[in-house]
């Protein structure tokens, strides 16, 4: 077996264990904007999660919804605006 | 037509005031004053205690009467002995109703006269969302059964998911935070500042309880009534066994939490009633429930009966054990029991981190809301324990 046909078989393991809609492997389509959530690691799931930022990122089978969110009133760094 | 939706709920709501007795003369009262995400499991728990029997077959019932009020009401009835005085309801015996079921309206009786302080308070999050006051000595506190709370809207709504960013815009800034479609103040039904749904919220979202846009009900029928009528700007805030209750005519949201990659619902999907993802941290927005009672000057329960409840209702074993399933309830309430869990926190709205319960239940817990692929058992497993009839990790 190749080596690049070692990288394709675990490419697909991964793809599988991330996503189940049909959308994985990439990154996903609402993969915050930067402004948003400036400083989380990509978008790649985590299978032995021990942080918060892993647990609620971690590997599942459970179904994800994307959403490409962008609300008018936030800051222009990403940051959201003090309540009225 | 919105008017008649309301008086429905309502009247499905509110208990019989046709049965009205005594209560202290109903068998071994246990009095309580829960939030009203709390009212399927006063039914199907109260349902299942007036039944109860001993191991010799022999009769063991315990007759839950209860009310129903805001978490911070609650905390504060028991830490300051505050007496009920108004009609409290409590759930018939199948002798003396066999036809009752939980989607039937429960029974009304009568407080002793100059009322009755609750043997049982409950909280539908961390008592801490509500008052930095330590409880009192003559206050014991347990953990029960995990509540997820949830935003729902009509099934005219095409929406499928909510950010925590939008959710912040939407009810902090109400129109002016222009989150279409929820643009709608009259739309947006939400819930009074003692109830734990609107506090588990405003945790979660980092809006503050007095901050909230939207209409304050006060009663999650209301809001269940107000989503069911509403336009496809409605969305409203709900206990997740409210929602699960009332599948058939609203939608949930998935969330997605501050720093999270995708939105999830409370369940697997959105048709599954599996909490698999409450229980391994996809999905943040949920409390533990707290069940106080009140014990001596040397700590021990003043109501042996009361202490029985909250430790059936906390997962612990119970003597004499119940002639039910105690995780059969929970699970079919919408709740998740503690041993079902595997990530916990520390204060309302605060970080999750991996938890790993004494007694796994997990295995039984799927078994009961999906399928379960752990080996079955009758007395021991080649691996694992065995519990309740399923082979758990440990």
């Amino acid at each position: 077996m190749t080596l690049r046909a070692i990288f394709t078989v675990l490419s697909l393991v991964f793809a599988a264990a991330c996503g189940e809609n049909g959308n994985h492997g990439d990154m996903p389509k609402d993969a915050p904007a930067p402004q948003i959530d400036a400083g989380a690691p990509d978008a790649s799931c985590f299978t032995d999660p021990h942080t918060y930022n892993e647990i609620i990122n971690a590997c599942t089978t459970a179904v994800k919804v994307y959403k490409d969110s962008h609300p008018p009133l936030l800051n222009a760094d990403g940051s959201l605006p003090a309540l009225p | 037509m919105r008017s008649l939706a309301f008086l429905i709920a309502l009247a499905i709501a509110l208990p019989h005031r046709a049965h009205a007795a005594t209560c202290d003369t109903l068998p071994n009262p246990v009095y309580l004053q829960v939030g009203d995400t709390q009212l399927n499991l006063m039914k199907r728990l109260g349902r299942a205690l007036r039944d109860n029997k001993l191991p010799d077959g022999s009769p063991n019932p315990i007759t839950l009467v209860f009310i129903t009020s805001g978490s911070c009401t609650n905390i504060s009835a028991i830490y300051t002995r505050v007496p009920i005085t108004t009609n409290l309801q409590y759930i018939p015996s199948v002798a003396e109703v066999p036809a009752w079921t939980p989607t039937s309206a429960t029974l009304s009786c009568t407080p002793p006269a100059g009322g009755v302080v609750p043997d049982i308070a409950n909280s539908a999050l961390f008592n801490s969302a509500c008052t930095t006051d330590p409880p009192p000595a003559t206050v014991n506190l347990s953990q029960g059964p995990t509540q997820a709370y949830v935003m729902a809207v009509p099934m005219v709504s095409s929406q499928t998911a909510i950010t925590f960013e939008e959710a912040y815009f939407v009810f902090g800034f109400g129109v002016a935070g222009m989150i279409a479609p929820w643009v709608d103040e009259a739309q947006m039904f939400i819930r009074t500042i003692t109830k734990s749904t609107l506090l588990a919220w405003a945790a979660n979202i980092s809006v503050p309880s007095n901050k909230w846009k939207g209409v304050m009900l006060d009663g999650s029928p209301m809001v269940v009534s107000g989503i069911n009528s509403g336009t496809a700007a409605a969305i409203g805030i709900l206990g997740a066994e409210v929602y699960d209750a009332n599948r058939a005519t609203m939608k949930v949201l998935a969330y997605r939490a501050k720093g999270q990659y995708a939105a999830y619902y409370p369940d697997s999907s959105a048709s599954s009633r599996d909490k698999k993802n409450v229980r391994d941290g996809h999905y943040t927005v949920w409390s533990p429930t707290i069940w106080m009672d009140t014990v001596d000057g040397t700590g021990a329960p003043v109501k042996a009966s009361a202490r029985y409840v909250v430790d059936l209702i906390a997962g612990k074993t119970v003597t004499p054990a119940p002639s039910f399933g105690m995780i059969d309830i929970v699970a079919a309430v919408g709740l998740v029991p503690i041993c079902a869990m595997r990530v916990n926190r520390a204060f309302e709205g605060g970080p999750l981190s991996l938890f790993t319960p004494p007694e796994s239940c997990t295995c039984k817990y799927e078994s009961l809301v999906d399928t379960s692929s752990c080996a079955t058992c009758t007395t021991s497993c080649t691996t694992g324990v065995c519990r309740n009839g399923f082979c758990e990790d440990h």
